[in-house]
């Protein structure tokens, strides 16, 4: 990106007047050369296996080339139409939506709201001590979190329902009843992110001129309209770029999360398509089966981010292009 | 301003899809894993395809060497030195020795190079991630020469696809080299996976030395506070799980509140073994339990159910450790184990006596006193008044196979023949005298805790001795002897006990060979866990809704691909035995 930026900064004209020749690489061969490393790892990491999204269309064999591997039935769709007939993969399809939308939903404005009330805040060593214990859990693996949920939520040994239990309620099923364990999923994952993804948020807030700030205090404007008329519209265009961003993220989701929270008992609400390609491909080696489910994974994904990219545009919003 | 927040938003956006291809690598490694493992394939297609070559040409001078045998062969050796590469699997154990390296390795090695003029290399897999770890091996064509899963299915599946060589001829072929491999495994281990109609063979069963396979264990030291006697009926279990939950404040004290009578895992199916078995018809026709029988926990066979139902009684009577089903490992119930707060479990028979120092009874001794310890008890009975209960088949324990990317198929051979050569087993098993192990008077051998480089990371060295699993020593009648005192730390007598207890009116597992079940292929992993699934949502259901928990979670089993499974068992049954009711 550095590259990009100071190819456009110093020579405007180069650009405009004279396209594409020779003697202009060999003026910026240097910048050229920095720039090979990274298109190789591009083109060797991101393009070269995209080759092999093909089994998804064909009869998966370990020791052939792909182009010598067999179509697969109906015209190349046998193992979309398996996959859509598997109640496993409906499920895990249900669960995906539904688990992102509360995601969504509920997460989405809590490190906005997080950030606002940070910025609010006068006493600069407090603000940092809260910031700073707020990123922490971003840094633990979900495993771990698991682990401390375990202690906290277990339904009979955890810390909570111990203490529930001796006020002589009944235990709370946290972890182990479908519904409950929704919630604690989601809360979970607010709880390891917001305060790391406040961190655009605050960077956003502190680009707002003070200048506007002053001008409305002038004008006899409180915390709460100098937030809702100032702050808010300031960070809306990076709200929009994460909201489509998160759209577009709707029907894919980390791995890591559902594999380490989900438990025999919760199941029927906690398989997502991440973790079911991980069971019925890599452990299964139904390898063709699960390519078609991940590629079905990404298009509907793309359309997505399309689809909010071009609501964003249409309500007059810059968009993500 | 404009400027500015752009380039915020910019600068904002990096972050983002930095973040973004963080988490979406993430799910990118289960999505695009298989692509990634099959862009190595493209090498591995390379060699392979000069492999398939060379496997023809191997084929070839086989054919000629029928005709002049022995021509590669000069009294077991090579003229020129092989090599070959073997997997060994890596338990990572703590103060462990290096699996690829240590004072067995080097016997081996020593071995092979002074009767084969063979070079032998280890390649460390992880023991628990072993199946998704020979996946990426073979798909990267850097598979070892040698592998071993426990998982036919996997084999299968790799078949097909054509990742592995047919041995078939080959067993035929090299017999005459191989007599120590042959004595041992016989023809019902080497054949045991032959297809009935190809004649296929992908695999080798390695062989079980020992056939017990699962004990219920009670705290003797329980039994004699409370003035019980030994249980020897379900009921009296049962009244005996009862006592211990109502005595809670006698036997824990201040701990009462952590009292479990009968601990399990989410692993019911295996941690109610006994139970359940006690359940099913003495009289059960060898055809009914094939067809129910792909899943090894039993789940699918008729009178698993109200074994169950017993089961999701005593969870509501607090008989049962509440909260199993949410740990994905063993560690929490073996620290409620060994710290001494729990009265029963079923498991391996052997379970209390592992680990010398480390082991369930050694700890009990230490932290709890010296009265306190697991002994093993017999208590379910089936409608016949037996103590039924499923032995090990001598197969079903590793299965041997070679990649297609092996060239060196008669090494390999020699390699598995030298395995399973009875000295090479004994040194293997029992090391040393005076390192790992000592001679008793009665001639038994007593194993003793090693040290460093003659550390053994797995039981018996099972993870070297790939054709053996169990004590053997290279002799059989010593090896019955020497079983009691196989363990480091432990009662002879308590281990004793537990052997006889874990053969009373076992069950050898019956081998139907109807070659194979293609609607088996690939699901086996789905089906476990919807096994685990059903047997822990029926156990933890209030119990009013038992039947429609168990029958709920059983149609999700049959329609993800159980049913399927039977069918075609039943067809297959048909078209081998007619209708007949037992194997021939």
């Amino acid at each position: 990106m550095s590259e990009v930026k100071a190819k456009s900064r110093g020579n405007k004209e180069v650009v405009t007047k004279k396209p594409f020749n020779m003697s202009y690489i060999r003026r910026y061969w240097q910048l050229y050369a920095l720039l090979v490393l990274p298109v190789v790892y591009l083109i060797m990491f991101k393009y070269v296996p995209m080759w092999y999204v093909l089994i998804a269309f064909k009869k998966y064999s370990i020791v052939q080339k792909i182009w010598e591997m067999p179509w697969a039935k109906n015209h190349g769709f046998e193992y979309f139409i398996k996959a859509f007939k598997t109640p496993d993969f409906r499920t895990s399809l249900k669960n995906t939506i539904w688990l992102n939308l509360l995601d969504l939903v509920v997460g989405f404005p809590v490190p906005i709201i997080f950030a606002l009330i940070l910025n609010e805040l006068r006493f600069k060593f407090f603000k940092k001590t809260v910031q700073t214990i707020a990123y922490m859990p971003h840094f633990l693996s979900w495993v771990i979190i698991y682990g401390l949920a375990i202690q906290v939520f277990a339904p009979t040994t955890g810390l909570i329902n111990i203490l529930v239990q001796n006020l002589g309620f009944e235990p709370i099923p946290f972890l182990n009843e479908g519904h409950h364990w929704v919630r604690t999923y989601i809360g979970l994952g607010i709880w390891q992110s917001f305060g790391w993804n406040s961190i655009i948020y605050l960077a956003a807030i502190a680009g707002i001129s003070p200048e506007l700030y002053e001008a409305a205090s002038v004008d006899g404007a409180g915390r709460f309209s100098k937030m809702w008329h100032i702050t808010l519209p300031g960070i809306k265009p990076t709200i929009i770029v994460l909201l489509i961003m998160a759209l577009g993220n709707i029907i894919g989701s980390g791995f890591d999360r559902p594999f380490a929270l989900q438990n025999n008992l919760v199941m029927k609400n906690a398989e997502v398509i991440a973790t079911y390609v991980y069971k019925a491909g890599i452990k299964g080696s139904q390898f063709s089966l699960t390519t078609a489910v991940g590629l079905f994974q990404s298009v509907v994904g793309v359309i997505f981010l399309l689809l909010a990219n071009w609501l964003a545009r249409k309500f007059g919003e810059r968009g993500l292009w | 301003m404009k400027k500015k927040v752009l380039s915020l938003i910019l600068a904002s956006a990096m972050v983002i899809s930095l973040a973004a291809c963080g988490s979406s690598s993430n799910d990118s490694s289960a999505a695009t894993a298989p692509d990634t493992s099959s862009t190595e394939t493209t090498t591995a297609a390379d060699t392979t395809s000069t492999d398939t070559a060379s496997t023809d040409t191997a084929a070839d001078t086989a054919t000629e060497e029928e005709a002049a045998p022995a021509s590669e062969l000069t009294d077991g050796k090579f003229a020129e030195t092989r090599h070959i590469t073997v997997e060994v699997y890596d338990r990572g154990n703590d103060n462990g020795s290096d699996p690829t390296n240590n004072m067995y390795t080097e016997f081996i090695k020593k071995g092979m190079m002074d009767q084969h003029n063979v070079e032998v290399e280890f390649v460390a897999v992880p023991r628990w991630t072993e199946v998704d770890d020979i996946n990426n091996l073979l798909a990267a064509g850097d598979a070892p020469d040698i592998c071993v899963t426990y998982s036919y299915p996997t084999v299968l599946s790799y078949a097909q696809m054509g990742g592995i060589i047919d041995l078939k001829d080959y067993v035929e072929e090299y017999k005459a080299d191989t007599q120590n491999l042959w004595n041992w495994l016989g023809d019902t281990n080497m054949l045991w996976d032959k297809d009935p109609k190809t004649g296929s063979l992908w695999a080798i069963e390695g062989k079980r030395a020992e056939q017990e396979r699962i004990v219920t264990f009670v705290r003797q030291d329980w039994l004699d506070t409370l003035g019980l006697k030994t249980p020897t009926t379900r009921q009296e279990f049962e009244d005996m799980l009862i006592a211990f939950r109502d005595n809670a404040d006698t036997l824990l004290g201040k701990d009462a509140s952590k009292m479990v009578p009968f601990s399990v895992s989410k692993d019911i199916g295996w941690r109610t073994a006994n139970l359940l078995a006690s359940f099913l018809d003495p009289n059960i026709s060898d055809r009914e339990f094939y067809i129910n029988g792909f899943d090894d926990r039993l789940v699918t066979q008729t009178s698993t159910k109200e074994a169950v139902r017993l089961l999701n009684k005593w969870y509501n009577d607090g008989l049962i450790r509440k909260d199993f089903a949410i740990y994905d490992d063993d560690t929490a119930e073996d620290d409620m184990i060994k710290s001494g707060y729990v009265g029963a479990f079923m498991h391996n028979w052997d379970m209390p006596f592992r680990n010398g120092e480390d082991s369930y009874n050694s700890n009990l001794r230490r932290l709890v006193g010296e009265n306190a310890k697991f002994v093993a008890i017999d208590p379910f009975e089936n409608a016949a008044g037996k103590h039924a209960k499923f032995l090990y088949s001598s197969a079903g324990d590793r299965k041997i196979f070679f990649p297609t990317t092996n060239d060196e198929v008669l090494a390999s051979f020699l390699y598995l023949d030298f395995i399973s050569d009875p000295a090479t087993i004994k040194y293997l098993q029992a090391g040393d005298e005076g390192v790992t192990h000592e001679v008793l008077d009665s001639g038994a051998i007593q194993i003793i805790a090693a040290e460093g480089d003659a550390i053994q990371n797995s039981g018996k060295n099972i993870d070297y001795t790939i054709t053996c699993n169990g004590t053997y020593f290279g002799d059989t009648a010593l090896a019955d002897l020497s079983r009691a005192y196989g363990y480091a730390d432990q009662d002879p007598e308590l281990v004793s006990q537990a052997d006889k207890i874990s053969l009373t009116d076992g069950i050898a597992p019956i081998n139907v060979n109807v070659g194979e079940i293609s609607a088996e292929a690939g699901v086996g992993d789905t089906l476990s866990s919807k096994r685990d699934q059903i047997y822990d949502n029926a156990v933890v259901a209030p119990v009013a809704d038992f039947d429609s928990t168990w029958d709920s979670f059983m149609d999700d089993y049959l329609s993800s691909g159980g049913q399927d499974i039977m069918d075609e068992r039943a067809a297959k049954w048909e078209e081998y035995f007619g209708d007949a009711d037992m194997l021939p």
